[in-house]
C-alpha cells in the first residue's frame, strides 16, 4: 500500500440524463488527474448522470457491473489509477429497486461499492421515494489506503465514519450533491468528522444548476486535524489534487486520541435512546 | 426563532452572484437568445431586468414597456428608461390601449364596473404580447414575481406571473428592495410603493391592507412552520390579520400550480409524473 497518495478532487456539472456526454467528461478528466499525479481521482454523488434525475432515475439505473462501471473499469486499467464516482445502481433481482451507489474501481477492477444509507427526504430532496437504503458500510483494503466511502446527507450521521474508522478505514471519501443553501452545514461537519474520528477526509460535491438547485462545488480534502490540504472553487467545476500521508496518522491519533478514548458502553445507550425517539 | 428585520437581511452579494448564475445557466441551456420582459418601471421588474443585463448582456435583454392610458404613468416609464440605460438593454414602449379596447368590446359580457376582470384583461395583453415576442425571436420570457406577491396570489392568474422563469420568486418583496439598492438602482425605483397598475390609483400595500415591512415577516413565519400564536407573539400585529394573511396564502395555491385534474391514469401531470427540468 502506498504511504503517500495524490487525490484528485473532480468537481464536475453533469448533465442530466446523459450519461454518454458524462462519461466522455469523466474521461476527460481522468486524463488530467493522472497526467498531474493522481493515484486516486474522486466524483461527485451520481456524478454520472446529474442528481435532479427524478422519474427518468428508472431509465438511467444499470447494474453493477454494467456498461458504465465496465467502459470506466477499461480506463482505469488504462490510466492505472483508482476511482470513486456516484452513481444510480439497479438491482440485480429486481426491476424497480434502486440504490444511490458509490463506486470503487482500480486498475485491477471494480473493487466493490457503497449504497447511501441515509437517503434525504424533506426540503427539496426526495430520495426515499426513488431509492432503498443501504445496509453497509465497507472499509475497501486497496493500494491506495483503507478507504470508507460515505454519499452526502451520511455525513450528518456521526456513527457512520466513527463505524468506518473503528473498521480501519484511514481515509474517508465523501461524495455529494449538496445545493448552495446548506454549503456552511456541509463545511463544518466534514472539519468535525474528520477530527473526531482522527482520520483524511475527500468531500466532493457537484456543480452546476439543476431544476433551480445551484450545487455549490467547494471540494476539498481535509487532513485529520482538519485542515484543509486542498480545495476546489466554489460554483464552478475544478479539478484539484491534494497529497496525503497516512504516516501523519500516528502523530495526529497521538494528540487527539479520540479512539483511544472511545466509551463503547455508550453505543448500547445509544441505540437504546435512538430505537425510543 | 425571532422574527425581525435581521432575518429577512440579504447577503446580497451572494444573491446576486447566483440569480446571475441562474439565468445565463438556463439561457445557455436552453440554446435560446436571450430573454423578453416587462419593465413596468416598478422595483421588481427593474431589478429583474438589471438583473438579467447584467448576467446575458444588455444585447439578450429586450425590455418591453406596454403601457395603457387608463394608468398611463409618466414616472415609471421615466423610471424604466433609466434602468434600460444604466444597465444597457433595449426597451420598447407599445401602447396596449387599442388592444385592450378591441378586446373588451369583442366581449359580450363584458361590464365596464367590473374592474377586477379588466385589471387581469391587462395583465393577460401584457402576457401577450411578451410571448409572441419571445416566439418571434427565439427567447424566453423572463418573470419578476417575488415572494411575498406570489405567497399572497396577489397576481393575475396566466398574466403576469407568467413566465418561463421567475429568478426574484424566492426574495420577499423587502429583499428585493434590498438588491436593487445593491445592483445601483436609484432609492426612487428602490423604494417605490409597489402596484399592479391594473386601475388608477392601485396600491399594493393598499391592497394587501399591511406594510410589506410587516407582511413579509408574517410570511417567513409561516415558511418557516410557525403557528399563528408564535408569530402574534412576536410582531405587535393583530390575530385577525395573521389569520388573514395565511388562510389568503392556503387558499392561493391555485393561482401558483399547474390546473387541478383528478387522479385517472398511471401517472398524473401535476401530481406524481415527477420529471426533471430537460433543456435538449
Amino acid at each position: 500500500m502506498l504511504s503517500e497518495v495524490n487525490i484528485a478532487l473532480s468537481q464536475i456539472s453533469p448533465k442530466i440524463g446523459d450519461k454518454k456526454r458524462n462519461l466522455n467528461h469523466m474521461k476527460k478528466q481522468i486524463k488530467q488527474a493522472k497526467e498531474n499525479g493522481a493515484n486516486l481521482i474522486v466524483f461527485p454523488e451520481l456524478a454520472l448522470t446529474g442528481y435532479t434525475l427524478r422519474d427518468t432515475v428508472y431509465e438511467s439505473a444499470e447494474p453493477i457491473p454494467g456498461p458504465s462501471t465496465n467502459l470506466l473499469t477499461e480506463v482505469a486499467k488504462k490510466e492505472n489509477i483508482h476511482m470513486i464516482f456516484g452513481m444510480v445502481e439497479k438491482s440485480q433481482k429486481a426491476n424497480a429497486v434502486l440504490y444511490n451507489t458509490a463506486v470503487l474501481l482500480s486498475p485491477k477492477g471494480l473493487v466493490g461499492k457503497y449504497q447511501k444509507m441515509h437517503l434525504p427526504t424533506h426540503s427539496v430532496f426526495e430520495e426515499k421515494r426513488y431509492f432503498r437504503l443501504g445496509y453497509e458500510l465497507p472499509v475497501f483494503e486497496t493500494n491506495v489506503g483503507k478507504l470508507g466511502i460515505i454519499i452526502c446527507y451520511d455525513v450528518f450521521f456521526p456513527e457512520t465514519v466513527r463505524l468506518l474508522r473503528l473498521k480501519g478505514a484511514q481515509l474517508i471519501i465523501c461524495i455529494s450533491a449538496s445545493p448552495a443553501v446548506r454549503s456552511k452545514f456541509f463545511e463544518a461537519l466534514i472539519v468535525a468528522r474528520a477530527i473526531e474520528n482522527t482520520v483524511f477526509l475527500a468531500y466532493v460535491n457537484l456543480v452546476g444548476i439543476e431544476d433551480g438547485l445551484q450545487f455549490w462545488g467547494g471540494s476539498r480534502l481535509i487532513a485529520p486535524n482538519g485542515s484543509v490540504i486542498s480545495q476546489a472553487k466554489y460554483d464552478d467545476e475544478d479539478l484539484v489534487i491534494g497529497k496525503i500521508n497516512y504516516g501523519d496518522l500516528k502523530r495526529i491519533e497521538t494528540f487527539v486520541p479520540t479512539l483511544r478514548d472511545l466509551r463503547p458502553e455508550l453505543f448500547g445507550f445509544l441505540k437504546k435512546q435512538a430505537e425510543n425517539l | 426563532m425571532e422574527l425581525k428585520d435581521s432575518v429577512l437581511k440579504l447577503d446580497s452579494s451572494s444573491v446576486e452572484a447566483k440569480i446571475k448564475r441562474f439565468v445565463k445557466d438556463y439561457v445557455e441551456k436552453c440554446g435560446t437568445k436571450g430573454v423578453v420582459l416587462t419593465v413596468s418601471g416598478g422595483v421588481d421588474s427593474c431589478t429583474t431586468a438589471a438583473l438579467a443585463a447584467l448576467s446575458l448582456g444588455g444585447k439578450k435583454v429586450l425590455g418591453l414597456m406596454l403601457p395603457e392610458e387608463e394608468t398611463f404613468n409618466a414616472t415609471d416609464i421615466n423610471h424604466a428608461r433609466l434602468v434600460a440605460k444604466k444597465f444597457s438593454f433595449t426597451l420598447k414602449t407599445i401602447d396596449i390601449s387599442q388592444t385592450l379596447k378591441a378586446c373588451l368590446s369583442s366581449i359580450p359580457i363584458y361590464d365596464k364596473n367590473d374592474k377586477i376582470s379588466k385589471g387581469n384583461l391587462k395583465a393577460r395583453i401584457r402576457m401577450v404580447y411578451l410571448y409572441y415576442y419571445a416566439n418571434r425571436l427565439g427567447r424566453i420570457v423572463c418573470g419578476s414575481s417575488d415572494k411575498s406577491e406570489t405567497m399572497m396570489g396577489y397576481f393575475t392568474k396566466w398574466g403576469d406571473a407568467a413566465a418561463d422563469i421567475a429568478p426574484l420568486m424566492d426574495l420577499y418583496k423587502t429583499q428585493v428592495r434590498q438588491l436593487a439598492t445593491h445592483i445601483g438602482l436609484p432609492p426612487e425605483i428602490a423604494k417605490k410603493p409597489s402596484t399592479p397598475a391594473l386601475w388608477p390609483g392601485q396600491l399594493a400595500e393598499k391592497e394587501l391592507g399591511v406594510k410589506y415591512e410587516t407582511l413579509d415577516l408574517i410570511l417567513y413565519g409561516l415558511e418557516h412552520f410557525m403557528t399563528t400564536e408564535e408569530i402574534c407573539g412576536q410582531l405587535d400585529v393583530p390575530t385577525q390579520l395573521v389569520n388573514d394573511i395565511k388562510t389568503r396564502w392556503l387558499i392561493m395555491e391555485h393561482k401558483r400550480r399547474p390546473p387541478l385534474t383528478t387522479k385517472l391514469g398511471y401517472r398524473t401531470i401535476g401530481a406524481d409524473f415527477r420529471l426533471p427540468y430537460t433543456t435538449y
